[in-house]
């Protein structure tokens, strides 16, 4: 699903955030990437959505070769993907439903087949009754779940999530977590970078920890190995 | 494209034109403003080139022939005229019509001539037209070598200076309107420069979901042009009523004036100022959006 050879990000400022990283990872896993703040962690992940591009090395994401991609053809590789985010990024003035349906209006799918796809997630992720609520009506932990809707309404075959219990208590983390359990039980690929050593500790699966822009430790059924 | 997303666009835009409202209503009247401008000065100088060409196509050449040329002298004169290249045509003016002409537009103080009795002391003459204007001066400069001929005059300063004056009105309208559109590119790309800020969030959203950049840029595009059609739709009513005003006053007044007439032209002018006003909102739009998306 992700082959990442001798990857290394140099920004333009001369911070190196990566330095020759090589990371495989198969379909169906469930992958955490822990490290502090500024190890490296964000520009893996964003990389894996082509909003990063590795200054050497290459990558390939969901059978793409990200590095020499067209721009063009970045929708169509991100079409494959669903990205989940700390802060939700939501559309505020669309209700629930609009906002997962937008991920399919975006992509041009039929409007029968957004309709039927939209109830089918929201039962997923347990917001089929505030279907019609907007953003600003609901609790932190429901508007991850819609951003969670709409990351697998296009069913990728890679869920990327970015801290995605960052800003929520632990008893909504778990929450958000049972519903990544069952969407990787389904097959999904899910890479997830986290601070939160509880989950990481309790889930136990695979473990990859960057450090300066190094990976410093990739274990198969790992912990989050720092304390916070 | 399909009818869902043509649905989309159109009410995407409509949206944004309802949510930016102020800022529509303000750009389409500035928009209106400078596109007003602009077909003001296209008139202009299409009114201007009607006029020239019409000045221009009245130039004539007078060749006075000397006295003592008898008449086989003066057909012969014709032809050799007629035969040379560039010349429209020749008319023979003989003595008595130049006298009569002369009479007529003394009018009132025909009396001076009877001082001169009998004698026509004006030469036979030709009246000569070239085929385009700027031929004027070398057929002129010909023609005088001919043998029997005085001399040949065509208001040399008069017609060079026309040339000179339509040259830099036709460059200096060009000019004019060619800064205005820039200006109406600047007015409607900073729009909807605004609309596309007040939407990052969304448009970032639709490149995380796999929106494709046409996918994007459509509803933008479309408010761009239709910010530059209202614009040009107001323009369009205001020039084509204070045209329709201005011509019936210069026709009262100044009825030798060669203003264009209203049908078709103003049309034209309508079909050109629309267009133009669209063109320049979808590259307005085009243009302040290119940052957004490669970001």
């Amino acid at each position: 699903m992700i082959e990442m050879k001798d990857v290394s990000k140099v920004y333009e400022n001369g911070a190196m955030a990566l330095d020759h990283v090589n990371v495989h990872i198969d379909r169906g896993e469930f992958v955490f990437i822990v490290g502090a703040s500024g190890a490296g962690k964000s520009t893996f992940i964003r990389m894996l959505f082509r909003e990063v591009l590795p200054s050497e090395g290459s990558l390939i994401v969901n059978g793409q070769d990200v590095v020499n991609m067209e721009r063009s053809d970045v929708p169509y590789l991100r079409r494959g993907l669903g990205v989940i985010f700390q802060d939700y990024r939501l559309l505020p003035d669309k209700t629930v439903t609009e906002n997962v349906a937008f991920a399919m209006q975006v992509i041009e799918a039929p409007r029968r087949k957004i309709q039927h796809s939209v109830n089918a997630v929201l039962d997923i992720v347990g917001l089929r009754d505030k279907y019609k609520c907007f953003p600003s009506q609901l609790s932190g932990g429901e508007q991850q779940r819609v951003a969670i809707a709409r990351a697998i309404v296009n069913h990728p075959a890679l869920v990327i999530a970015d801290e995605p219990t960052g800003n929520l208590d632990p008893e909504t983390s778990w929450d958000i977590m049972d519903i990544f359990k069952r969407i990787n039980a389904d097959g999904t690929t899910i890479v997830m970078a986290t601070h939160d050593k509880g989950i990481v500790d309790a889930m136990k699966r695979r473990v990859i920890a960057i450090e300066d822009g190094h990976i410093v430790r990739d274990e198969a059924q790992g912990v989050y190995g720092y304390e916070n | 494209m399909k009818i869902s997303t043509g649905e989309y666009i159109i009410r995407e835009t409509m949206i944004s034109l309802k949510r930016n409202s102020w800022m529509s209503f303000a750009s389409i009247g500035t928009v209106a403003v400078s596109l007003f401008v602009l077909g003001m000065f296209l008139i202009l100088v299409l009114n201007m080139n009607r006029m020239v060409a019409s000045l221009e196509s009245q130039v004539e050449i007078s060749v006075y022939v000397k006295d003592g040329v008898n008449d086989a002298g003066l057909r012969a004169l014709e032809e050799r005229i007629t035969a040379m290249q560039g010349i429209r045509s020749v008319k023979f003016i003989d003595k008595e019509k130049a006298m009569e002409r002369f009479r007529e537009r003394l009018g009132d103080q025909q009396f001076l001539l009877d001082a001169l009795g009998e004698n026509n002391p004006l030469p036979n003459s030709f009246e000569v037209r070239v085929i385009q204007p700027d031929m004027v001066r070398t057929a002129a400069e010909a023609i005088m070598e001919l043998p029997g001929v005085e001399t040949a005059k065509y208001g040399q300063d008069v017609v060079e200076h026309l040339f000179d004056i339509t040259r830099l009105v036709r460059l200096f309208g060009l000019a004019l309107m060619f800064v205005l559109a820039l200006a109406t590119l600047f007015i409607i790309s900073n729009t909807i420069r605004l609309t596309v800020f007040a939407r990052r969030k969304e448009v970032a959203i639709m490149k995380y979901v796999g929106a494709t950049d046409w996918f994007i840029r459509w509803p933008f595009l479309l408010e761009g042009v239709v910010l530059g059609c209202f614009g040009g739709i107001v323009a369009a009513l205001v020039l084509r009523g204070a045209y329709r005003v201005i011509a019936a006053k210069i026709y009262d007044t100044l009825a030798f004036f060669p203003l264009i007439p209203e049908n078709p032209f103003l049309h034209y002018v309508t079909a050109a100022i629309l267009l133009c006003g669209m063109f320049i909102g979808a590259l307005g739009s085009t243009i302040s959006l290119k940052k957004f998306l490669n970001a």
